[in-house]
């Protein structure tokens, strides 16, 4: 939406993004990265919670820093139906004004929320990987990977409000639990029928997603520097010896080395080992977005001036197949 | 666009009107003859609802007065039934008047009151509505802190 009083615009907002609680906390992680946001601006967070009976999350929300919580609990909103929700929340951001929009990087919020920003007429800055606040504008710059992930952009709205954002998840920490919070909540009356030009039969959780490569202390990643899928097997028997679980970049997904649920990055999982071992992975930053959070990591690339190695604790020049068969050699013996 | 508003705890709150709210009280709480309904503030380390109220049946006539976990007063005989995560109150014909449950979350806890309550006048003034409350007229009291009779 068009403005030229954006002052008419305040607060940001986060929508509560709940279905994927148990799988990624971004929800949680963005409510506080937004009360950060807020508290530069001199302003609100305030998390959208939208579904059916949905107590609970407005009373998680509260102990993780928001400063209110804006409730729509109807039937209609049991299940996700995209056209709905954006109906119902374009009703709320027209009405309310909030001039930050964010949203997780989830499969939800890459459906939902480009759908929002078109029915705003505003900008929207997909997979960011930092978010700040330019004081003397009252600007959200949005930082997300550019051409092909070679740079990072920084991004902003000048004209249009919300300034909409969505951010992969385990970019953000979030704040710890207290059970002493209080926050505002409103129950705005809004029209919720739903449209229903698709309809739900059922769903069941997807049993591959439940690997645990997020919560692994260990995590060994393969890249296309392995040179082949057989290659690319040692990491599994390393991964085995260190008690650890294997990650692998976007090119070797393609090329059929690693089941899609190993992929890390901006458009697949982040984790925080304590350590990670990245072999023949050159340090693209769309998948560098996803092992930030690791304590160290060790890299293994034949290429001295790889990006990988300036991001490493330790970097090893060599080639990846060979460096690694010395170390399950003497991980073989040792153990 | 309308909107109702109240405060949310993170730690334990009621639904009545379907919304969220850490304590509410509705009469008057310091009258020795007069109906209210206190539902207070749960603290964190507590959680267990804190319902205290003086009740009437739809003709005015007083059936009995309950603090916290026990009755104190019962010219009719009531029981408080407890089973798994609430209790009920129920007449001596088998009739229930308040039914109080908990649910449990991860990290914290929602109570859900049903019962059809009146006034000494005989006025409605509290109903089911859904799966919790409705009151009937202004609630008298949003409670943020736990209530100190003055």
């Amino acid at each position: 939406m068009k403005t030229k009083q954006s002052r008419d615009w305040e607060g940001v907002w986060v929508f509560g993004d709940y279905r994927n609680y148990f799988q990624n906390r971004v929800t949680l992680q963005l409510i506080a990265k937004g009360r950060q946001l807020a508290r530069d601006l001199g302003t609100e967070v305030t998390v959208l919670v939208l579904g059916s009976q949905i107590h609970q999350y407005a009373m998680e929300y509260t102990a993780h820093g928001a400063d209110a919580i804006m409730v729509v609990d109807h039937p209609n909103l049991k299940n996700y139906q995209v056209e709905t929700y954006v109906r119902v929340v374009s009703q709320l951001v027209q009405n309310f004004r909030p001039e930050i929009l964010l949203a997780g990087a989830t499969a939800f919020g890459r459906e939902f929320f480009p759908r929002l920003a078109k029915r705003m007429n505003t900008g929207l800055s997909a997979d960011c990987v930092a978010l700040e606040i330019d004081g003397s504008k009252r600007l959200l710059i949005q930082t997300t990977p550019a051409f092909g992930g070679d740079l990072l952009a920084d991004i902003i709205t000048p004209e249009h409000r919300p300034q909409m954002a969505t951010v992969h998840p385990g970019v953000f920490e979030e704040r710890i639990h207290d059970h002493e919070a209080r926050a505002r909540i409103l129950y705005p009356e809004v029209d919720v029928q739903a449209e229903e030009r698709v309809q739900l039969i059922r769903s069941k959780p997807d049993q591959s997603r439940k690997g645990g490569l997020e919560d692994a202390d260990v995590v060994v990643v393969g890249g296309k520097g392995l040179g082949s899928k057989e290659n690319f097997q040692m990491l599994f028997e390393l991964a085995r010896l260190l008690g650890g679980e294997v990650g692998a970049t976007r090119p070797v997904i393609l090329s059929g080395w690693a089941e899609e649920n190993r992929l890390l990055g901006q458009t697949g999982k982040s984790v925080k080992p304590k350590l990670l071992i990245t072999a023949g992975t050159s340090g693209a930053v769309q998948y560098t977005t996803g092992i930030q959070g690791a304590e160290t990591i060790i890299a293994i690339n034949r290429d001295p001036h790889a990006p990988i190695l300036k991001m490493a604790d330790l970097g090893l020049v060599g080639d990846a197949k060979t460096v690694l068969s010395l170390l399950l050699e003497k991980l073989r013996k040792r153990l | 666009m309308k909107s109702r508003e109240s405060v949310v705890s993170a730690h334990h709150n009621y639904l009545v009107n379907q919304m969220l709210a850490p304590g509410f009280l509705i009469g008057n709480p310091v009258s020795k003859d007069e109906f209210y309904f206190l539902a207070d503030v749960v603290l964190p380390g507590e959680s267990e609802p804190k319902i205290c109220s003086r009740l009437y049946d739809a003709h005015g006539g007083f059936i009995l007065e309950m603090e916290a976990r026990e009755i104190v007063q019962n010219p009719s005989g009531c029981l408080r039934q407890p089973f798994p995560g609430g209790y009920r109150i129920v007449t001596p014909s088998g009739e229930s008047l308040l039914n109080v449950q908990t649910e449990s979350f991860a990290n914290g806890f929602l109570t859900r009151i049903q019962g059809k309550l009146y006034d000494q006048g005989g006025k409605l003034r509290i109903e089911p509505y859904y799966d919790a409350i409705q009151v009937h007229g202004e609630v008298g009291l949003w409670l943020k802190e736990p209530f100190r009779k003055k």
